[in-house]
């Protein structure tokens, strides 16, 4: 086993280690010390990740075929074999009569034999390194690493501290295992593994009520969406007679492999309305998973939960899943303009939609998962848009939004630790002096979601808004639909400075006010949880110039990717990067004319806010009911499903059950008509005895 | 005589005991009458054994008869302490008092009251006037025949 491949295994199995450790020795031996297994395990995974991080550049950079990109996959073992499955699919079988894959092999630096009559379904448990996947295990890993840093101060004294630690370090374990899956099938088990940790998080709180129904509620709704994703696969499997990303030997050429990379013209034949449904099937999975219109809505339930958990999984990194799979899908996507289209429309209207919620909520944690909601809408947004730079648009706002979001999260959990609890922005006041590394760490974080000029999130969010300019200037049928999706874009992003720095001004400034839950203990947190803060806050200010600076070398290390590899040739054919000064300064004139807007509003007097809820009344109820979208859902889909809950529910009472209760009558019944004769007179037995022996000699005499 | 005939006759008489027996066991509710009855069942059968016996030249027949009398014996003693004990339980002879191995939700068999008669009927008697304790109403006499 090499270098890489030993780094490729530690990464998932650390987390998974210290999962095992503080699960068995948690309670009764660690007790108060349960964060330590995990918070060593995370920060030696991120290690281990950045590690490899650079060991893939290093191997992708001497690549030798650049339109095939370069991957590395292990087998672990098998996980199901099942021999002749399927036919291998029209295009494969094509190329293989042209002998045409022979050549393509050496081509490919791979070693993909003939193909068999009968291929096999066999799903292998497979990791793979590459650009992607590595950009992505760091994200995670050093996230993960800062909030389980943070949750050792933050949920000290919580009776299920160990609890809280074995679940963190087994989602980081399923997160990184999802990014290194390379198996549609494997993905979809962590897919789901990642959806039971959240689920296993918001009801961590588990006697509040409300906790265990915001918890069913994610994982209801997440299940509508893994049904989707669920058929996409199906489809998957019967167009391509794989479910591997990359070219496993004695199978089909893998959907997202070198082969198809390098030779799109012998392998991506499929018809087109196959591809679309594939793609809305699968934009279906990630639409209930990265919380998108119109399955969002267990989101901001989902704030029940922790906030560390919050910030990890409810905000940079699970959340981000759908975001990762459609970007790694982007061969598939890029073959049906509609879906493509489709995903650009759904990240649109729920980036503004989250963003119109926003602005009025009162709870800053909803505030930030409404933000968060209208920020993966953005990075759909881009996706959509197609070809290479709207991918790389995409996950570099995944990337900074992960640093920016996680920390406005932590700050938004720093206030509610100080203030035993308190959350509600109206009863919040003039903390900045009471807790200043919070309100500067908090204030880096709403620059950067804001959009200001040398903070992170500036540069993702104006490479969003330069790709979809591209594709509407790019023409074709769906340019006027782009076009006006760059301008609820760029309205969003002045929403999202307005609702930013409205929580932050109610926050920090204006009157102190400091609920009397935490009369007398108001204080700045302690150093485990303001030294994440300042380091997240160091990030979300530095991270995006420093990849925007040498934005080529990031694009070319992404590019090498097999599954974008297709799409960075195509992009570097047609022209180069170019600076957009006009979107630039739109975005920048929007996140700054926002934060004027918010000052005038809620800095100084709070009259002028209420003038405004006054005299549009009807929009301030629209946006702080959040849009009826709730009660909406509860009479489309809840009602009639209990409705038809109710019924089966009468059906399997007296249907189902009625039928085992007459088995069991029958002989009772058939016995009652036989009870009488047992009166307990001696005559009448002795009458029946008489009357059988009668009988059988009248048998005897009759019938001999 | 010959023997055919009188093999006839025996069997009459035999069958005419049986039968005799029979309808005395189903008509009749005290015990011992009862038990009475079935002996008399059985003696027929006993003289049917005989003439046949006697019939076909097989003393066999006659032995036998002579172990049913023995047996028949024994349990007639057996027969009369088993109803000197329920007579002791229950101060009756009737068989109707022991109906209790019927089904548990089925009614108890209770003999029909007899209609009392119409007044004009009766004539009138002078009566005193109640004095003393009325005793307690025999609840096996009310519900059943006090002698048989």
């Amino acid at each position: 086993m090499s270098n890489l491949e030993t780094l490729m295994v530690l990464v998932p199995a650390l987390p998974l280690a210290a999962t095992l450790i503080t699960a068995i020795f948690g309670k009764h031996v660690l007790k108060a010390r349960s964060h330590w297994p995990t918070v060593l395990a995370l920060v030696a995974s991120c290690v281990c990740s950045v590690a490899l991080l650079l060991a893939v550049r290093d191997e992708s950079q001497r690549v030798q075929n650049p339109k095939a990109g370069w991957e590395h996959t292990i087998d672990l073992w098998t996980w199901a074999n099942i021999e002749g499955a399927i036919a291998p699919p029209p295009a494969a079988a094509d190329a293989m009569v042209a002998n045409v894959m022979v050549a393509n092999v050496a081509d490919a630096g791979d070693s993909v034999g003939a193909l068999p009559e009968k291929l096999p379904f066999r799903i292998d448990i497979t990791l793979r390194a590459d650009a992607l996947s590595a950009v992505m295990l760091v994200m995670v890993t050093f996230i993960a690493s800062l909030v389980a840093i943070y949750a050792g101060g933050y949920m000290h004294g919580d009776p299920g501290y160990w609890r809280f630690f074995t679940y963190i370090s087994l989602f980081v374990f399923s997160m990184t295992m999802l990014v290194s899956a390379s198996n549609f099938v494997l993905l979809y088990a962590f897919w789901e593994a990642v959806g039971l940790c959240s689920y296993l998080l918001i009801g961590f709180w588990f006697e509040k009520p409300a906790a265990v129904a915001a918890g069913k509620k994610a994982f209801l709704i997440n299940r509508v969406g893994d049904f989707g994703f669920a058929l996409g696969l199906f489809l998957i499997w019967t167009t391509y007679g794989t479910l591997n990303f990359h070219d496993a030997p004695g199978a089909a050429p893998g959907v997202l492999g070198q082969l198809r990379a390098s030779h799109p013209e012998l392998y991506n034949i499929v018809p087109a309305g196959v591809a679309t449904a594939t793609c809305l099937l699968l934009l279906m999975g990630a639409c209930g998973k990265s919380a998108q219109f119109p399955l969002y809505v267990w989101l901001p339930d989902a704030m029940e939960g922790p906030t560390p958990v919050s910030a990890l999984i409810h905000a940079a990194t699970m959340v981000t899943a759908g975001v990762y799979m459609v970007a790694r899908c982007t061969p598939l996507f890029a073959l049906s303009a509609n879906a493509q289209l489709a995903v650009s429309a759904v990240g649109a209207l729920t980036a503004i939609l989250g963003a119109t919620i926003a602005l009025t909520q009162t709870d800053l944690k909803r505030v930030l998962a409404y933000s968060t909601i209208s920020q993966l809408g953005y990075m759909f947004l881009a996706l959509g848009a197609g070809g290479f730079g709207a991918v790389v648009a995409g996950m570099f706002h995944l990337f900074t939004h992960a640093f920016f979001k996680a920390l406005l999260f932590l700050a938004a959990g720093s206030v509610m630790h100080a203030m035993g609890g308190v959350i509600d922005v109206r009863r919040l006041g003039g903390l900045r002096r009471l807790m200043p590394t919070t309100h500067w760490t908090f204030l880096f974080g709403a620059l950067a979601l804001a959009g200001v000029v040398p903070f992170a999130g500036f540069w993702s969010k104006d490479a969003i808004l330069t790709v979809v300019q591209e594709r509407s200037h790019q023409g074709g049928a769906y340019a006027l639909a782009y076009q006006s999706l760059l301008g609820i874009s760029v309205l969003t992003a002045l929403m999202t400075s307005i609702y930013t720095f409205r929580a932050f001004f109610l926050t920090f400034y204006g009157p102190q006010r400091v609920p009397h839950e935490a009369a007398g203990h108001a204080h700045e947190s302690p150093p485990s949880m303001t030294l994440p803060l300042v380091v997240l806050a160091l990030f979300s200010l530095g991270v995006g110039a420093a990849v925007e600076m040498r934005h080529a070398d990031v694009s070319e290390f992404l590019g090498s990717t097999p599954s974008l590899a297709a799409a960075f040739g195509q992009a570097t054919e047609e022209h180069g990067a170019l600076a957009h000064l006009d979107v630039m300064i739109t975005g920048t004139a929007a996140a700054v004319l926002g934060i004027v807007i918010a000052a005038f509003l809620y800095l100084g007097s709070a009259s002028r806010a209420e003038w405004l809820a006054e005299h549009f009344r009807l929009l301030y109820r629209l946006s702080y009911s959040k849009l009826f979208v709730d009660q909406i859902y509860q009479v489309l889909f809840v009602w009639p499903l209990w409705l038809l809950a109710l019924f089966s529910a009468w059906v399997d009472r007296w249907l189902i059950d009625g039928l085992v209760n007459l088995g069991g009558k029958i002989p009772r019944e058939a016995g009652a008509l036989l009870r009488p004769l047992q009166n307990g007179m001696v005559q009448f037995y002795a009458l029946a005895m008489l009357l059988g022996v009668l009988a059988l000699i009248g048998n005897m005499l009759f019938w001999p | 005589m010959d023997e055919t005939a009188l093999l006839e006759n025996y069997l009459a008489v035999g069958a005419l005991l049986f039968g005799l027996g029979m309808v005395g066991f189903f008509s009749r509710r005290n015990m011992i009458v009862m038990f009475l009855s079935v002996e008399m069942m059985l003696q027929g059968v006993s003289v049917s054994l005989v003439a046949w016996s006697r019939y076909h030249n097989d003393w066999g027949g006659q032995m036998l008869v002579i172990f049913i009398l023995t047996v028949a014996a024994c349990e007639a003693a057996i027969g009369l302490v088993l109803m000197i004990t329920l007579f002791q339980r229950s101060g009756s002879l009737d068989i109707a008092v022991w109906q209790r191995l019927r089904e548990d939700n089925l009614p108890p068999h209770v003999d029909r009251e007899v209609p009392e008669l119409p007044d004009e009927s009766r004539p009138e008697w002078p009566h005193l006037t109640p004095a003393g304790v009325e005793p307690a109403p025999d609840l096996e006499e009310v519900t059943h025949r006090s002698h048989v």
